[in-house]
């Protein structure tokens, strides 16, 4: 019987998650075994991971304008990155729902610089949507340009702020 | 539908190759703010962030530019093997941007707790500067201010014409002034390192001990009378004022004394007080002298016409001669004590007239074992107007006196000067016994003698006095018990000859 010592009570609930683990190794059951993924969850967590992407780029426009930092000129071209980085991003969540997710379009390429967009109903709307789709670089390019310019002009003002103080 | 594949291909491979150029200068830039000031929570983030779009850029792109180039060269199978590694690096690093770019909020914060610490920070430092200037410029101005203190007290210590000591608690001398110096004719090495105490100073310590006590009981004292006792033997009364300094800060306890010279003050109301003495003891004697005189004169010639008559009565009449002739003599001495009588005046060398004395006496049988010598000023003529005799009279009177004092052997000397002042000087110095102190006031009075009776009048010196008066002139006496007398004759220099 165990005393009623803190001590004790304590290494006996530490001693619980090891014993678990233990028994999960050495007695495999159907129940405790790891469960299986379909294929379609890699898609889904990377629609999701595109999400949060956008989100997280939405929050820090407000952010940045929630602070009034927009007045200065770098961190209004980050604002423009974020911006850009929201419409990448909805660029690529459409397109992968298109082509991963629905599966209503398909690329086959016939030779080097033709290909055929085949979509499920014929559609030329869709297949021309789904072309501009692809073209998402000029999209994210610009975004990460925006960000070095902020980044270059957030620089450029530390320097005169320096030299300011320094003077 | 069929569409040129070389637009995505194109801006997939070149839109690939900006990203990751793009985003390594965004890295570089983001890590030269961050350099720029360490301190700023926000330019961390912003690193991060570069950071995170860096590995995202990197790996996208070369997903991308690695998909083209197995499609294009017929290895589709191989790329739908790879892909899902390519994708979930990408899900990875786009998820972790949009994660880094989530704290923005708490780095903005933590960013404005570290400027408004270090705004504080910089506050506290301008106030501390300000603090820390007025500071200095307060110990400066005191600093300057007890300089021009210290120095005011400096001069008025090295300046002032009293005498200036400190002493420690025990009274040993821890400061003395230049003019301490030379009233007290000890040199400060003497006195400090020497460790010499106040008392040192004192002639008779009998008085130190009276001003000890009534420092003591009353922590002051206020104008005592003192006499000190230099180095030379000479002697001067002084003046002490003092007090007990109990010191600030910490410092030990002392005394300050400022001494003033008086001696010369004394001694001139000393010698008032005595010329006053001698004038009326002269009048007095004058008087007396005056109306013994006749008496004395009718006296001595009856005595004389009966020693002529009366022949049987010889040796009784001679008696009262004798007797009158001394009385004579004495009545004689104490008109020569208050200047009534004349005499004729000439021009004569004090020299020769010195001369003459030390020649005369120096055969005398009294003076065998004294050795006299004679100092006389050579340069230049030493006259006066004055009787050769009578002056001859007080400067034997001195001698003699000198032979009684060293008791029949011991030096004399006697010594001639002229001053800048024309005055000449006869001095007559012996190394005898001295003459005590309470009878240096009464040696020139008639009548006073230290001599058992008998064997001198008193009037010696008091008959020296008036003929030197009588010749404008002035006599004075030094002496301390012990070491010896000086008695100094000063009289005006005949200028007639110059």
């Amino acid at each position: 019987m165990l005393k009623k010592n803190p001590h004790n009570i304590r290494r006996f609930l530490n001693f619980i998650p090891a014993m678990t683990i233990a028994g999960l190794i050495l007695l495999p059951i159907e129940v405790s075994a790891t469960q299986l993924h379909a294929s379609s969850e890699g898609i889904i967590t990377h629609q999701a991971g595109h999400f949060f992407f956008l989100f997280s780029m939405v929050a820090l426009i407000f952010t940045i304008t929630g602070k009034d930092l927009n007045k200065q000129k770098g961190w209004r071209l980050i604002q423009y990155s974020a911006f850009f980085f929201i419409l990448w991003n909805l660029d690529a969540i459409f397109a992968h729902f298109l082509d991963n997710q629905i599966y209503a379009v398909k690329i086959e390429n016939i030779s080097l610089g033709k290909m055929r967009i085949i979509t499920n109903n014929d559609s030329s709307l869709l297949a021309w949507f789904y072309y501009i789709l692809k073209l998402d670089h000029l999209l994210c390019v610009p975004a990460i340009l925006f960000l070095y310019k902020g980044l270059s002009f957030l620089v450029d003002d530390q320097k005169k702020m320096m030299a300011k103080k320094g003077s | 539908m069929i569409t040129s594949f070389v637009p995505i291909l194109a801006v997939d491979i070149l839109g690939s190759i900006a990203m990751v150029i793009i985003a390594l200068l965004s890295f570089y830039k983001a890590r030269r703010l961050r350099e720029m000031d360490p301190d700023n929570a926000v330019f961390h983030y912003l690193l991060w962030i570069s950071m995170g779009l860096t590995i995202f850029s990197v790996s996208r792109s070369f997903g991308h530019i690695l998909r083209q180039f197995l499609i294009l060269t017929s290895n589709a199978e191989a790329w739908h093997a790879i892909s899902s590694y390519t994708g979930s690096v990408n899900t990875v690093s786009f998820m972790l941007v949009g994660s880094i770019t989530l704290f923005f909020n708490q780095s903005w914060k933590i960013n404005e707790k570290i400027l408004t610490g270090r705004k504080k920070l910089e506050n506290t430092h301008i106030e501390l500067m300000d603090l820390n200037q007025t500071l200095e410029h307060k110990v400066i101005e005191r600093t300057e201010r007890l300089t021009s203190s210290e120095h005011k007290c400096r001069r008025i210590f090295e300046q002032s014409l009293d005498t200036i000591i400190v002493t420690d608690s025990e009274f040993k001398i821890m400061e003395i002034n230049p003019a301490g110096i030379i009233l007290t004719g000890y040199t400060r090495d003497e006195m400090i390192m020497g460790k010499m105490t106040a008392g040192n100073f004192f002639a008779d310590f009998s008085e130190w001990e009276k001003i000890h006590n009534k420092i003591a009981s009353k922590e002051y004292i206020l104008n005592e009378e003192a006499e000190f006792l230099r180095p030379d033997n000479d002697s001067l009364f002084v003046l002490i004022t003092g007090g007990i300094d109990y010191g600030a800060f910490g410092c030990a306890k002392t005394y300050h004394f400022i001494i003033k010279n008086v001696n010369e003050k004394r001694q001139m109301e000393r010698q008032i007080a005595q010329a006053d003495k001698l004038a009326a003891l002269g009048e007095l004697s004058a008087g007396v002298a005056h109306e013994i005189n006749n008496p004395l004169g009718i006296i001595l010639g009856y005595t004389q016409l009966l020693l002529k008559l009366e022949p049987e009565h010889k040796d009784d009449l001679k008696i009262i001669e004798k007797h009158v002739q001394n009385c004579k003599t004495v009545v004689s001495d104490l008109l020569s004590f208050s200047r009534k009588g004349s005499s004729e005046l000439s021009i004569i060398d004090i020299n020769k007239v010195v001369d003459g004395v030390v020649k005369f006496l120096s055969n005398h049988s009294d003076f065998r074992n004294i050795e006299m010598s004679l100092n006389p000023y050579t340069e230049d003529r030493l006259n006066i107007l004055g009787n050769e005799q009578e002056l001859g009279q007080v400067i034997i009177n001195l001698v003699i006196n000198a032979c009684h004092a060293v008791e029949g052997k011991g030096n004399i000397d006697i010594t001639t000067q002229r001053t800048d002042q024309d005055k000449i000087l006869i001095m007559v110095k012996d190394n005898g016994k001295g003459i005590d102190k309470k009878n240096l006031t009464r040696i020139f009075d008639p009548f006073f003698t230290t001599k058992p009776v008998g064997q001198g009048t008193g009037l010696g010196l008091s008959v020296g006095y008036g003929i030197i008066k009588r010749h404008q002139g002035d006599i004075r006496v030094k002496s301390s018990e012990g070491m010896g007398t000086l008695f100094t004759i000063s009289l005006p220099a005949d200028r007639t000859m110059d």
